[in-house]
């Protein structure tokens, strides 16, 4: 009661109902309530609008039972390693599960790799007239349409793109190579649009970093290579973590990439859920499989942290 | 050397970095201008406006456009008003309840779009068969939805903005405006607000652009009012042309303008606070804010070329070279069909020679003589492929080349008349049987048309 009271004192009557109505609306009616909803109906049936709220309308855990096991007489058997065991799988679910984590993973190394030399370059050399023209550089390609970026690299790099004529022009292939296929498209367009994401983090870490430290190191005699490993990237530790957060989060959760990118032979999860909402018209199955891929992100983004020691608050700076 | 080693890596990965950063967007922007129906910089076919022209009277895009505006319209509302509240709780909130509360208010830039969509849809789906209201009300409303869904983390975006911009605000300001006198609102009014007032901008101008070009959230919400970058991504998926590519030209464009304007603001803002007696007199020629602001500079050319571009389209007709190319088509096609003569040509008279050794007194070799042309003369025929270049509207004409290929292939009485000939269901397979049937742009072209 006193802090309440402390906080209408400090703001006054209007901006502080202002503040808690924003505060209150965003957090619960955006935030917290949706995804709840989502959750609750992510345990419930697929049923007919009008028996929504009936006898049947009780909590299951049915669709969560699909996502690892698939339908009932589903003859594929989980296999570790060569040795067969006895229980049922659903294969197709859970590989394209598996396989979008894993392509996450490396695009978000494949971004760090390339981005990493960049931020360094740009934080330690004083930003001038070329620093300013290398950043409005980067910022265009991020704020062009999303769906217009993967529909570049379709031209880029379809049977007639640019990629596969100057390949059949030099003699080094004779067929076009089907990147789209391949995936190889797919990774390029998902690194791509995120890597303002990955670089603006690390250069402002690596920004502060006093000059006299890497000054230090070298007189000392430490190798180049040794100078980043124990001096700059422990100090932009948290702007690297935040970086990769972001990429991975951002490349496991994509939809419009794959879609447009993606071979046909290979899916994205999200592509899933989007296919249980929309022809499916199973919300419920839906909505538990994106429960599924908002928790595997929150448990490996806390993972991650955990391991190189970051806190959230680092998040988003 | 140790010097030269260093510098070259530097600029081989500075080449490397921005190739793949700009080149995408590059050649993107040619195939806008070549008259090929299928979005290609190369080979090269004509340099033309039409692509453009179709986008216009595409009346779909120019309505999503609109759907896009209204919502980020609301969007920057909704998302700034909450993010300045978010900011100035966050600078008052209880340090023990800070973290849990960053978290939260962090939270929605890193859940995955599509799960931020999927619970707007669901959540106010049960809140509107909880209230009774019809199927259609307005709680389903898809720019509701829409704009509910993308301000659930647009405002997390504006909250970092006003968060960077509260760090500097000297909160003694305030203090020592309550001291002399002024309430509370006075006080927000006429001292955090004002100091606020650049953040309120760059917060509006992200907070439309993220909306703007937001897929994955509002693939889930947009119910019957798609936005443009739906619409672009249904297009896409199903099929795609050049004028696609146009629409980016217009909106890399769009952005290179915004990006030089606000560096030359900047630039100009900068050089008023120390803009010397010297150095307007070192540069005579040219009026100072030119010749120290590149971003002007660049800025006026691009405005000189965008007009001199409009002018030039007016009249320009690429029509001749469009003729030119058809006819190239043609003649092609023509020494194809030639070829593909005098392959079969031999061909026949190989086997007939071995049929001839086994069956001296079959009549084989005469016989196969017209069937055969017949078989493929449709193919060949110039008309045929000119239909398929010229009306990718019909993906029937593109299948008509194909029966007939086969059609008089397969006829009984070509294998009667061919008996002990081998070499005619090789024939079928050959390099150009199918004229440009397989060609990908003629595939490409009648996809486009399916949706």
């Amino acid at each position: 009661m006193e802090a309440v009271r402390g906080f209408f004192e400090r703001n006054g009557v209007l901006l502080g109902i202002y503040l808690l109505m924003g505060v209150g609306f965003w957090i619960f009616v955006l935030i917290l309530l949706p995804q709840l909803a989502m959750l609750d109906l992510s345990f419930r049936h697929n049923l007919p609008p009008g028996l929504v709220g009936g006898d049947q309308d009780v909590y299951t855990l049915d669709n969560y039972r699909h996502f690892l096991v698939g339908n009932p007489g589903n003859p594929d058997r989980l296999s570790i390693f060569g040795w067969q065991t006895d229980v049922p799988i659903n294969v197709i679910d859970m590989s394209v599960f598996v396989r979008t984590i894993i392509a996450a993973f490396m695009v978000t190394l494949f971004d760090l790799l390339l981005c990493y030399p960049l931020a360094y370059y740009l934080g330690q050399s004083k930003i001038g007239g070329f620093g300013r023209v290398f950043i409005l550089l980067l910022i265009i390609p991020y704020w062009v349409n999303e769906i217009l970026r993967a529909f570049a690299f379709r031209i880029v790099f379809g049977d007639s793109g640019v990629i596969n004529v100057a390949l059949m022009a030099i003699g080094v292939v004779d067929q076009p190579v089907d990147f789209i296929r391949a995936d190889i498209a797919l990774y390029a367009g998902l690194g791509y649009a995120y890597i303002l994401l990955m670089i603006f983090p690390i250069y402002n870490a690596i920004e502060s970093l006093d000059r006299n430290q890497i000054e230090a190191a070298r007189d000392l005699g430490s190798p180049w290579w040794r100078i980043h490993w124990r001096v700059v990237i422990p100090f932009a530790k948290p702007g690297i973590v935040s970086g990769c957060t972001m990429v991975f989060m951002l490349s496991a959760g994509a939809l419009a990439a794959p879609q447009i990118l993606g071979g046909p032979s290979s899916l994205w999860f999200t592509q899933i859920i989007y296919q249980w909402f929309n022809t499916g018209q199973n919300w419920a199955r839906g909505s538990a499989y994106a429960v599924v891929l908002l928790v595997a992100c929150i448990v490996i983004v806390l993972a991650l942290m955990r391991l190189f020691k970051v806190k959230m608050g680092e998040i988003g700076k | 050397m140790s010097r030269i080693l260093p510098k070259t890596l530097l600029g081989l990965y500075l080449l490397i970095f921005f190739g793949y950063l700009l080149s995408p967007l590059v050649i993107m922007g040619i195939t806008a201008f070549n008259s090929s129906a299928f979005p290609r910089a190369a080979p090269w076919q004509c340099f033309t406006f039409e692509w453009f022209d179709v986008l216009a009277g595409d009346t779909r895009i120019t309505d999503s456009i609109v759907n896009s505006f209204i919502v980020g319209g609301f969007t920057v509302v909704i998302s700034v008003a909450l993010g300045l509240a978010g900011a100035l709780v966050l600078t008052q909130i209880w340090p023990r309840l800070r973290a849990s509360y960053y978290t939260v208010v962090i939270a929605p830039i890193l859940i995955p779009g599509v799960v931020l969509g999927i619970s707007t849809l669901v959540f106010w789906g049960r809140i509107n068969t909880l209230m009774g209201l019809p199927d259609d009300g307005f709680l389903r409303n898809g720019i509701f939805l829409t704009v509910l869904g993308q301000s659930t983390f647009i405002a997390a975006y504006c909250m970092l903005v006003f968060i960077a911009r509260l760090q500097r605000f000297d909160s003694g300001l305030t203090e020592a405006a309550l001291d002399l006198g002024a309430t509370h609102t006075q006080a927000f009014r006429k001292i955090l607000l004002p100091f606020l007032k650049p953040a309120f901008g760059s917060a509006a101008v992200i907070a439309f652009l993220a909306s703007f070009e937001n897929y994955n959230t509002t693939t889930f919400t947009f119910g019957t009012y798609p936005t443009l970058t739906i619409e672009l991504a249904q297009k896409v998926r199903y099929g795609i042309n050049p004028s696609i590519s146009a629409l980016a030209v217009i909106i890399v464009g769009l952005t290179v303008l915004g990006a030089l304007l606000n560096e030359a603001y900047k630039r100009r803002a900068a050089l008023k606070g120390n803009l010397k007696v010297k150095d307007v007199a070192s540069t005579p020629k040219l009026p100072s804010f030119l010749a120290r602001n590149p971003a002007s500079l660049a800025l006026i050319v691009l405005a000189l070329g965008f007009v001199g571009t409009v002018v030039y389209a007016q009249q320009y007709s690429p029509a001749q070279c469009k003729a030119h190319v058809q006819e190239q088509k043609r003649l092609e096609a023509e020494e194809r069909r030639q070829e593909m003569l005098q392959q079969l040509e031999e061909r026949r008279r190989k086997a007939a020679e071995a049929a001839g050794e086994q069956q001296p007194a079959s009549t084989a070799p005469a016989d196969s003589e017209n069937p055969n042309t017949g078989a493929f003369g449709d193919v060949f025929n110039p008309g045929n492929l000119d239909a398929t270049e010229e009306a990718p509207a019909e993906p029937e004409s593109n299948a008509n080349p194909n029966t007939g290929a086969f059609g008089g292939v397969f006829n009984p009485g070509n294998l009667s008349g061919e008996e002990g000939e081998t070499a005619e269901p090789e024939a079928a397979p050959a390099p150009g049987g199918f004229g440009d049937v397989f060609e990908p742009q003629n595939l490409e072209s009648g996809e486009s048309e399916q949706q």
